[in-house]
């Protein structure tokens, strides 16, 4: 098992930019999501581009149309093999930065630190407000060394007033701490979107995921989370990465057995890992509502988990609701202990699947 | 050994290096830092900025002087491996160099802008459009793409939409003097030039009314075309010399410092005024102050602003250090020198110059 932050950037020698997508990852390997490759590395149409760096760059979309990304992901395969991750634990893939293939780390929470030690003066409009952002949240408590950037804000490349600020909270504690203190603190700057502006976004954003709630069951998820914002008219998101003693599995400690798409509803007995990624709410009365033809299940092994590697579903359900969600089934195995049942959303694999269209996770009430 | 001016070098240490001149000793590549990390050395004095997820100072040679030469002094502490001591000059002379070893990524303006301009004009933000369609005009000189480069924020990528400036890199002295030639006679509704005030704004900075003098510092500037403004965003074109057409090549000759003199010359050419470190060769030359040698040849000049300050026929006054210069090969000649990176730390910062005279 390797710990290794969520959300922190990577440049390969391939001249791949990447973010991590996971806190526990394959010995050798981790798991990341390529957010830019060079331009030679992939052919078709409806590719966007960025210069960054000196390089043109390709920007790798998880959303594109699945025709055009079974397309990249193919030619992906074929070219970076050492860069896709064939796992006998899940009997599935993941995008993965072999360690050997690190160019640079960009450390999140170092370069807040250096970030906070420039006087103000010497700040740009997007950099000062990214510092009274920090100021802010550091009033819920917690200190600016569980904090970092990332992303264009980290590497320096951010345009103001267009540039989102990604903030990272390392420590789950600390995520909630944060959530928890937004859902009542003010500032002048800080803006949420109301639920006006939310059922606008609705009818405007049809996504995949969207489309499995009405306008009414969207609203009424999106408008409690607390992890997107505006601050001084720029988006802001907050991003939670486990620190390295609290990540809620240790890679190789079980075994995951695909077993087919199915829906199913539980009970949420505890939430308190849905704001990470992989995030996951444990449940208790799981039943399997349906399952692919020719698939089956045992009665005698509980439904325990579901768990989320999409941002769209963290923070979807709380303890004590009823949740269904549609995804990947999977009996688990573990090296202690006993068998049980979890349903995955957002594997890579499910981005170029039937599977995609099919995903969701509802809080029922 | 020949490496292009105006490449930028990241170092293992995290430095950000613009390549200083066209002409390098083999083992390292002579560069001014342009951002240091804070981590060893930091200043007051100099500006901060947030690059590469890094707090740097970057590196400006106009602070209070007390300051700089405090800075620089630590600097030579802690990075004693980016000093580099030419045998060739006298033994104070200061010059900052990468060794190959410590590279960690060199930036090629060239290359930097031929995958600029290989991108979907709709991929690009507003400040890469200005710089695709300013390039588009300058190609429309019969210069080829690969004649040109883009260098500093836009090449690193950190650059700031309306108020990063664009720098173009020219590859080639004939090619930049062709590009000057069009760039006289163009017209296009984006190109702006700087207004009088403009100029005179610029002027006020840096001494450069004392370096240039009050009478011709106006004029120097609004004669020059590597300059102005394209849909409002500063531009800045400069030269970088072929490998063929060096006016000089590192090692060739041996350089003795006479002390600080002021001349005044005439101009015979001014091919390699466009460069760094530029020239101007000269003849008609008297000392005006300090001692009198024969046999001066040329003004060279490290810094920038007296790119194109004179031409041939016309007079020039200039303030800097005397040289006697042995060549490997030939007869021994003198030469002024204006901007050694030492002069920044000196009274003499102030004092060089040159100036058009008439």
């Amino acid at each position: 098992m390797v710990y290794f932050p969520e959300s922190t950037l990577i440049d390969t020698i391939d001249g791949f930019q990447c973010k991590s997508y996971a806190s526990e990852h394959p010995p050798g390997y981790i798991i990341v999501k390529p957010k830019y490759i060079p331009k030679s590395a992939l052919e078709g149409d409806g590719l966007k581009y960025r210069f960054l760096f000196e390089k043109c760059l390709v920007r790798f979309n998880l959303f594109v149309s699945k025709e055009k990304l079974q397309n990249y992901v193919s030619q992906f395969r074929k070219k970076f093999s050492d860069y896709i991750y064939d796992c006998p634990l899940h009997h599935n893939w993941f995008f993965v930065i072999p360690f050997d293939k690190i160019k640079t780390i960009h450390d999140g929470r170092k370069g807040l630190q250096e970030l906070l030690q420039i006087p103000k003066k010497d700040l740009d409009s997007y950099l000062i407000l990214v510092r009274e952002l920090i100021e802010f949240l550091k009033k819920s408590g917690v200190p600016t060394t569980d904090l970092g950037i990332t992303h264009s804000t980290l590497l320096g490349n951010y345009t103001p007033g267009t540039s989102d600020i990604d903030i990272i909270i390392y420590g789950k504690e600390n995520g909630w701490k944060i959530l928890n203190y937004l859902q009542t603190a003010t500032h002048p700057l800080l803006k949420w979107k109301t639920e006006e502006q939310w059922r606008q976004y609705y009818q405007e954003h049809k996504t995949s995921e969207s489309k499995h709630f009405t306008e009414d069951e969207y609203v009424r998820h999106m408008i409690r989370k607390n992890y997107e914002g505006t601050f001084g008219g720029t988006v802001f998101t907050l991003f939670t990465s486990e620190e390295r003693d609290e990540t809620w599995f240790r890679w190789g400690e079980e075994r995951y057995q695909p077993l087919g798409v199915a829906t199913i509803q539980g009970k949420v007995v505890d939430h308190y890992n849905s704001h990470v990624r992989p995030g996951y709410y444990e449940l208790v009365e799981g039943e399997v509502l349906e399952i692919e033809p020719g698939k089956s299940i045992d009665k005698n092994v509980p439904l325990r988990r579901v768990v989320t590697y999409s941002i769209p579903f963290v923070q979807q359900a709380v303890t004590g609701e009823t949740l269904k969600a549609c995804g990947l089934l999977e009996l688990v195995t573990p090296k202690a202990g006993e068998l049980y049942y979890r349903l995955v959303v957002g594997y890579f694999d499910a981005y170029v699947s039937e599977r995609r269209e099919q995903e969701y996770i509802k809080s029922e009430g | 050994m020949h490496f292009y001016e105006s490449s930028i070098i990241t170092t293992k240490d995290g430095l950000h290096c613009q390549v200083y001149g066209n002409e390098h000793p083999k083992e390292a590549v002579l560069v001014k830092p342009k951002y240091i990390p804070t981590d060893k050395i930091e200043s007051s004095v100099l500006p901060y900025r947030f690059i590469s997820s890094r707090k740097m100072n970057r590196l400006n040679f106009w602070v209070e002087k007390e300051g700089l030469r405090q800075y620089i002094e630590n600097f030579t502490i802690a990075y004693p491996y980016y000093l580099y001591k030419s045998s060739f000059h006298d033994s104070h002379r200061l010059f900052f160099a990468v060794p190959i070893e410590q590279i960690e990524r060199i930036y090629f303006p060239r290359r930097g802008l031929k995958e600029l301009m290989s991108m979907p004009l709709e991929a690009l933000d507003p400040h890469l459009r200005n710089v695709y369609q300013f390039v588009q005009l300058l190609v429309q000189s019969g210069l080829r793409l690969k004649d040109l480069g883009v260098t500093y924020s836009t090449l690193m990528g950190h650059y700031m939409q309306n108020i990063s400036d664009i720098n173009i890199v020219v590859y080639g002295k004939e090619q930049f003097w062709k590009l000057m030639s069009f760039m006289e006679k163009v017209q296009h509704p984006s190109l702006r030039w700087k207004s009088d005030e403009e100029w005179q704004e610029f002027l006020q900075k840096r001494s450069r009314f004392h370096r240039f003098g009050k009478e011709f510092g106006l004029r120097i500037m609004k004669r020059k075309h590597s300059e102005g403004f394209f849909n409002d965003t500063l531009f800045v074109i400069f030269a970088a010399e072929k490998e063929e057409e060096v006016w000089f090549k590192w090692g060739e000759e041996q350089y003795q410092e006479q002390g600080l003199v002021t001349v005044q010359a005439t101009v015979v050419d001014n091919k390699s005024s466009v460069v760094r470190p530029g020239c101007y060769e000269v003849s008609d030359v008297i000392v005006m102050r300090g001692e009198n040698k024969e046999n001066i040849k040329k003004i060279v000049f490290y810094n920038r602003d007296y790119c194109m300050v004179a031409f041939p026929g016309e007079k020039i006054e200039a303030r800097g250090i005397l040289e006697k210069v042995i060549p490997k090969n030939g007869e021994k000649y003198h030469r002024v020198v204006v901007g050694y990176l030492d002069a920044y730390i000196s009274d003499r910062r102030e004092e060089e110059f040159i100036k058009l005279k008439e």
